[in-house]
């Protein structure tokens, strides 16, 4: 089903979010999502980080690896890139950008293994799509993730003080909290006709 | 010189005590995503495992000539290397598994309990000790994982690896819930308080 | 074997490899960062606990900020006077003594003491509560008692004790002030760690409406300011406000106070006790002790109450033949681990 650029952010925002429909990048979601700073910090990255490897990768799958016949090196050639990647631009932000390094760069280095990086690039070349719906892609599922973590941040904010019993305290009730707003989520599928 | 208890400490901690998933809460997106039936969580522990047993055993005998500076770069070729070829050799024999696990498969490079083991525990042991170590945590997360499967297609379809165990009556109006993302984090949620219940030490428990 | 798709593959992986290093490692030279050496070697002296006791968000900030002179060397306060003492060594600095301080609870109204209003449920939290028409408590000047102070302590100097209020360990506490900035009832001060006697109470009622709502709350009586043999006190608002710098530490206030609001940290208290020296001049029993604690006739040698003498040692500084000396006792026995019952 060809999908319009507009589909296809609306897709990756709501219907098929990142994080709940599509399980991608859980560890950070639930190390990072305790507190509504940090949360914002963090998205600010994801969405940073995921529209630069986005296009990169897309470049370098689509005119280096497949005219090369060379597509089994996928893998090996994202990840290395993506690390690499992400290596420069703090560095390049720490010396040209303090003021947006002091905000989110600190959560560049927990997002490279972050498998919502990787696993974009990977749909987006699944997807057959071009550079345009690639990039649309990558931002929609970016401002998903932070969408979702920012709400669940604020969630945990308030589990904080609730009189939870003690086996419940910290991951399980965070999950359940998940799963609560997984749910909800749920109510956007079919959303304007839309499935990726 | 090694002693044998100490030893086998390695293999035996990743089960329980130090089990990936429900205890050291990592490999959460596979987990999640891959357990909708026994057979796929079984299956893609498998396949995590044995990236995490090769990798380690690689990154071991090679840990004298990495240096220290470019080690994760050197791990994630290695480690990438492996999951290729678990990639392409489900591609060709586990078809229907392959169609499943779908991106999960390449996503194993990142799994931080490949990464973190060999980051931790591979560069600085000898090859026998990286081998238990990776035989008990691969062995603890595929058992984590096929119980949450398990426990998933049970309530969803009524089955275990696809085997009738329920009557027809369940089957007709199973818990669909259990397949979605909200029956997954709600199973992981209880499964995680069933651990810290049977964990936590005793004053923990009071406050 | 498919040797040409191996080659390419080598060759370029290998490419790859050897570009990105290449990159990375020129990017390294060229965007690197002039850090001034002393910052990084005051941050590693630092405790690295992040608490924000020096006023700057986190251990990396107040390094830097320090080494570009902007913050003072003794900021610390977890590490302390011998962290300080480092990071002045490192800026080349002078560092003075400063006296520690450590947060005192200035409420004694517990469970027992001072009953509630009402049944509150909800969030257990003192910062949540206090929004609900002040908090459960009858007193709303008093500590709503529901730990918050526990979670800020980024030290975890604090524990709430079974009354409901919170027993703070002097000797773990830095007195970074986290717990006193997040009180909402603003009732947790940093005072001077070596201080014995301070009111624990912040009620500005006065007399029968403190009464009615805690057995122990200050209710503004000045008996205190009366009887202080420094006039350190004075009244302001219905509470009594010490001068710390005239205070004595001689406990009177503690004991001339009705509702027993004061609190005294000292393990012990000495007892007066009249030596041969006593020639009988009556200044001690008329005009020094408050307590009736000595008895005596003129021309005969004096006698101490030991029962009625609080150790406030007024009659020490009257007695013109030093016949009255004071004798350290024991520790206080006390099954009571709460601070706060005298």
């Amino acid at each position: 089903m060809k999908l319009n650029p507009a589909q296809i952010f609306i897709g990756a925002l709501l219907i098929n979010n990142v994080l709940l429909f599509r399980f991608l990048g859980l560890c950070p979601f639930f190390g990072v999502s305790n507190a509504v700073g940090t949360a914002t910090g963090m998205s600010g990255a994801v969405v940073f980080v995921m529209l630069l490897a986005s296009l990169v990768t897309w470049a370098l799958y689509n005119l280096v690896l497949a005219p090369l016949g060379l597509v089994f090196l996928r893998t090996a050639v994202f990840i290395l890139v993506i690390a690499s990647l992400v290596q420069f631009v703090e560095m390049y932000l720490k010396k040209y950008m303090r003021t947006l390094y002091s905000s989110l760069g600190i959560y560049l280095p927990l997002i490279t293994t972050n498998c919502a990086i990787l696993g974009v690039t990977f749909l987006s070349i699944d997807y057959r799509f071009s550079l345009l719906d690639s990039t649309i892609f990558a931002i929609g599922s970016g401002l998903g993730f932070g969408l979702v973590i920012i709400l669940f941040a604020a969630i945990r904010e308030r589990l904080n003080d609730a009189p939870i019993s003690r086996s419940f305290r910290g991951y399980p009730i965070a999950f359940i909290a998940a799963s609560l707003v997984s749910l909800a989520f749920y109510g956007f599928a079919g959303l304007f006709g839309i499935s990726l | 010189m090694t002693s044998r208890p100490s030893r086998l400490k390695y293999f035996t901690s990743g089960i329980i005590l130090e089990n990936p998933l429900l205890v050291l809460m990592i490999g959460l997106c596979p987990a999640l995503a891959t357990t909708a039936t026994a057979r796929d969580g079984f299956g893609m522990g498998i396949a995590a495992s044995f990236v995490l047993i090769a990798s380690n055993v690689v990154v071991s005998l090679l840990r004298r000539f990495v240096p220290s500076s470019i080690r994760i770069p050197i791990f994630i070729i290695i480690i990438s290397s492996f999951v290729t070829i678990v990639d392409y050799v489900l591609q060709a024999y586990q078809p229907g598994l392959y169609a499943v696990l779908g991106i999960f498969i390449p996503l194993i490079v990142v799994n931080c309990m490949i990464l973190g083991r060999a980051e931790a525990f591979a560069y600085h042991h000898g090859v026998w000790d990286s081998i238990l170590d990776a035989l008990g945590k691969s062995l603890g997360f595929t058992l984590a994982l096929g119980l949450m499967g398990t426990i998933r297609e049970f309530f969803s379809a009524g089955t275990v690896f696809g085997a009738v165990v329920t009557p027809a009556a369940f089957r007709e109006a199973p818990v669909l819930f259990m397949i979605f993302s909200p029956g997954a984090f709600l199973l992981i949620g209880i499964l995680k308080a069933i651990v810290n219940r049977l964990t936590l030490p005793k004053e923990k428990m009071e406050q | 074997m498919d040797w040409a798709t191996t080659l390419k593959a080598l060759a370029g992986l290998g490419g790859l490899g050897l570009f990105l290093g290449l990159v990375l490692a020129i990017a390294s030279i060229k965007l690197a960062v002039k850090v001034d050496p002393r910052e990084e070697r005051i941050r590693s002296v630092l405790p690295g606990a992040n608490c924000g006791g020096c006023g700057y968000p986190g251990c990396d900030a107040y390094a830097a900020a320090v080494a570009r002179g902007e913050a003072d060397v003794n900021a610390c306060p977890v590490g302390g006077p011998s962290v300080s003492q480092q990071v002045a060594e490192i800026m080349g600095k002078e560092v003075e003594e400063t006296e520690p301080v450590v947060a005192k609870l200035i409420c004694r109204g517990g469970a027992a003491e001072a009953p509630r209003r009402f049944e509150y449920q909800g969030a257990t939290n003192c910062r949540q509560a206090a929004l609900l028409l002040g908090g459960p408590k009858a007193c709303i000047y008093g500590c709503i008692g529901m730990g918050h102070c526990v979670t800020v302590c980024p030290v975890d100097a604090i524990r709430l004790g079974s009354d409901n209020l919170p027993i703070i360990d002097e000797d773990a506490c830095v007195g970074c002030g986290a717990c006193t900035k997040e009180c909402p009832k603003q009732v947790l001060r940093l005072l001077p760690k070596s201080k014995l006697v301070y009111l624990a109470c912040a009620s500005h009622d006065k007399g029968r409406s403190v009464k009615q709502v805690c057995k122990v709350g200050c209710i503004g009586c000045g008996l205190c300011v009366k009887n202080c043999p420094v006039a350190a006190l004075t009244l302001v608002n219905n509470l009594p406000v010490m001068d710390e710098t005239k205070c004595i530490d001689c406990g009177i206030c503690v004991h001339k106070c009705p509702t027993k609001s004061f609190i005294d940290r000292a393990p012990s208290r000495p007892k007066a006790a009249i030596n041969e020296n006593c020639t009988g001049c009556t200044l001690c029993v008329k005009k020094a002790c408050k307590f009736k604690a000595i008895e005596g006739e003129p021309k005969q040698p004096h006698r101490v109450i030991p029962e009625k003498c609080v150790g406030c040692g007024e009659c020490v500084k009257v007695c013109p033949k030093a016949a009255i000396d004071m004798v350290p006792v024991g520790k206080k026995a006390t099954a009571d681990p709460s601070p706060y019952k005298s």
